[in-house]
């Protein structure tokens, strides 16, 4: 009876099927899949399927996932990263047995736990902390040099977001100040200026990558960090093709316009700045003051070549912008501040493995959108080969300083 | 001066923040910022529901948090240190005297600190075995049983047949098997016996190891004899030892210190079977000790209060305290003392 009924219903006049197809929204066809593999990966890890191969019982496992240092007090957030629970017996530092409390003592699957060392560390040094579980295994947890872990006070807010500030903004900004220049040059040389974004933001990505998949190992290992950038990143490819779709539709356009490319551009790079000052920051926290400053210089010198690759696509309108190279600044260099903050008070291994998921999408996105922009306007030529590779020569040369 | 008032201070928290060793002071004020008030749990269910340590934090400092359950373990440190078996004495056609002995070998968990398990391999399900004694002359026939799933042996340090040694080949115990050891105890001193199976690291480290005690034929001057297994527990099995002590649970002589008599003769077995770690060894505070090494002559060879051990070797010390108060005696790697082998003489 029904199927009579429904081949009656796609075969009327006032039903055409091809409009009922039309009728799914895109997101629902971005998303369905995403949420497929969400239910698989939540399937994969409830069963456990290769549980039954192991015939031991598992050993423990325990990952320190932040640290904070007061004056004569170690505190450590720690989290269950086995498939059993675990008790936490015992705690030493630098090889001695030490006074502690455990909260709790016993930590369920994935549960996380607080445990609180009074010790009298010294400043600079390093620490070696380890926790004896009751199964006699030892979790070991290196410091390598011990500083205070800021307040969350308003200077130390105000330190972090000048941080932010000079590796983000102000490098974009005088990027920036290449337009006027850019607005001059002939059409091969704009072609070639948004092919050099274009290598720039391959550049970034496998930076981004790269930086995502080092913190996703540092990450408990059931919490799954790769799969948390991997995720990271789909969802935003989706979220912005979605996002792009809608707003070309409504503009009757193809693409987003100079305009809204440089946009795009700011967004994808303003993302990946926030994993910069992200990085900027958590050595800074975590006691390596010189490497979080080398990490401030590199950014610095890379980020400016950032501004330029903004700037790139507003060189073929003749339209004002100016407030809008404020805004693009903000955009791209505004999320190292938000970074510096995150990075300093709160970050953990997983939540940056997924922040860098989220930055690297947001590139790949824009890498697209820009290659599409590029081809639509006469292809691969030599001046866009020539962009692309100098792009990312210049990406690695100044990237250098910031290794 | 701090340090020994709060020592003297019955009733207050048992372990080493008695010592004062750490700034307690420091960890007390910042800890007063209340981040940690009242509901941090210090006694899950693996720590001897007994003592709640929440009053650890007031001081900080070095030291394990929990009790060890001897009572759950089947041994209890303090015992052991007194415990010198003589075995079942007959005499045989010829008089001479006869000690026997049975032992059985099987593995067991073990609490070698407070909530730290280990899977020991046991002689009679004690870490250290039995210590066994015997006169100098005396015939020991030990009807060795192994009752786990490896082959075991009972080596002794001494002068034996060949077929007696206790190593794979001549006198191994397969699963289930029994074999009997047969020798005359000789030559006098402090000696040792330990499990000979291959591979022989595993076989010590897991636990199977105990004193051997052989007295001169006249014996000695009456004293208060002690006997103390220097080992240390690779609870990850990593070759590196996680817990030390002296007989087996870490700062056990820290919880209940040694309870002596001013003025009496200490007489103290040591033996170290400390595996991985190429030397033990023992310092007495505020004293020194006649050494006896391997305590195979009557007259000391030292006056010292320092004696460094590599594994099997052992010696006999004596000592006297002309006064009472609380004196600390440890290993002096400071890294074994604050991993657990530290303790403590209270003389009275």
């Amino acid at each position: 009876m029904s199927v009579t009924s429904r081949t009656g219903a796609e075969t009327g006049p006032d039903r055409p099927a091809p409009a009922r197809r039309r009728a799914v929204p895109l997101w629902a066809i971005v998303a369905g899949p995403l949420v497929a593999a969400a239910v698989l990966l939540l399937i994969l890890v409830r069963a456990d399927p290769l549980s039954r191969l192991q015939r031991a019982a598992p050993l423990d496992a325990v990952a320190v996932e932040r640290t904070v240092l007061d004056p004569g007090v170690i505190r450590l957030q720690v989290r269950n990263d086995g498939t059993a629970d675990v008790t936490l017996a015992q705690v030493t530092v630098d090889d001695a047995f030490w006074q502690h409390t455990a909260e709790p003592r016993t930590l369920g699957r994935l549960d996380t736990g607080t445990v609180i060392i009074p010790y009298p560390w010294e400043e600079g040094l390093p620490l070696r902390i380890a926790l004896l579980t009751a199964t006699g295994v030892l979790v070991e947890h290196e410091i390598e040099a011990a500083t205070l872990t800021p307040d969350l006070g308003t200077s130390a807010l105000g330190d972090y977001a000048l941080a932010g500030v000079a590796i983000g903004v102000v490098p974009v900004a005088l990027g920036l100040l290449w337009l006027p220049a850019l607005r001059r040059a002939r059409r091969g040389w704009l072609r070639f200026f948004l092919a050099f974004t274009l290598g720039l933001l391959a550049f970034l990505l496998a930076e981004t990558t790269r930086e995502g998949l080092e913190q996703a190992g540092e990450a408990p290992a059931r919490l799954l960090g790769v799969e948390l950038f991997a995720g990271g990143l789909l969802v935003v490819v989706a979220a912005i093709a979605w996002l792009s779709h809608a707003l070309s539709a409504r503009a009757g356009e193809a693409g987003p316009g100079a305009l809204g490319l440089a946009y795009l551009i700011a967004l994808g790079i303003g993302l990946h700045n926030l994993g910069e000052g992200l990085a900027v920051a958590s050595a800074v926290a975590t006691g390596e003051v010189a490497l979080g400053t080398a990490l401030l210089v590199g950014f610095a010198a890379h980020n400016t070549t950032e501004g330029l690759a903004i700037a790139s696509p507003l060189g073929t309108t003749a339209s004002p912008v100016a407030r809008h190279l404020v805004a693009l600044a903000l955009v791209a260099g505004g999320p190292a501040v938000l970074g510096a903050w995150v990075g300093a008070f709160a970050v953990t291994p997983a939540g940056a493995a997924l922040a860098f998921g989220v930055a690297a999408g947001a590139i790949a996105s824009v890498l697209w959108a820009v290659g599409r922009a590029l081809g639509a306007d006469g292809g691969l030529d030599g001046p866009v080969a020539g962009g692309f590779a100098v792009g990312v020569a210049v990406m690695y040369a100044t990237g250098l300083l910031a290794a | 001066m701090r340090d020994r008032r709060e020592l003297a201070e019955p009733g207050r928290r048992r372990f080493l923040t008695r010592l004062g060793m750490a700034g307690g002071a420091g960890g007390a004020a910042v800890l007063g910022r209340g981040v940690v008030a009242g509901g941090a749990e210090t006694a899950g269910p693996d720590h001897d529901g007994g003592t709640p340590v929440h009053g650890a934090m007031d001081h900080g400092g070095l030291g394990t948090v929990g009790t060890v359950d001897h009572a759950r373990n089947g041994f209890d440190p303090s015992a052991i240190l007194t415990d010198f078996d003589g075995g079942a004495v007959s005499r045989d056609a010829a008089g001479r005297t006869v000690r026997e002995y049975e032992i059985v070998a099987f593995p067991r968990r073990i609490e070698v600190a407070p909530g730290v398990f280990f899977e020991a391999w046991t002689y009679n399900g004690r870490v250290p075995g039995p210590t066994i004694r015997a006169t100098e002359g005396d015939r020991v026939r030990i009807t060795f049983r192994n009752g786990s799933p490896h082959p075991h042996t009972m080596h002794f340090h001494g002068i034996h047949p060949a077929e007696m040694d206790g190593v794979p080949g001549a006198g191994e115990a397969q699963p289930g098997e029994t074999f009997v050891y047969d020798f005359v105890a000789e030559p006098f001193g402090t000696h040792l016996y330990h499990c000979h199976s291959s591979p022989l690291k595993s076989h010590i480290h897991r636990g199977l190891y105990g004193a051997f005690v052989v007295d001169p034929p006249g014996g000695r001057p009456p004293a208060h004899e002690m006997v103390m297994v220097l080992n240390g527990f690779d609870t990850d099995f990593d070759g590196s030892n996680e817990v030390y002590a002296a007989n087996t649970v870490a700062f056990a002589y820290v919880d209940r210190p040694i309870r002596l008599r001013a003025g009496e003769l200490q007489r103290l077995h040591l033996v170290n079977v400390t595996e991985f770690d190429p030397v033990n060894s023992l310092h007495l505070h505020a004293n020194f000790f006649q050494l006896y090494r391997t305590g195979t002559a009557l007259t000391p060879s030292e006056l010292t209060d320092t004696v460094t051990m590599g594994q099997a070797e052992r010696h006999m010390l004596e000592f006297t305290y002309r006064a009472p108060g609380r004196f600390m005696f440890h290993a002096h790697q400071t890294e074994f003392v604050e991993l657990g082998w530290m303790s403590f003489f209270e003389v009275t």
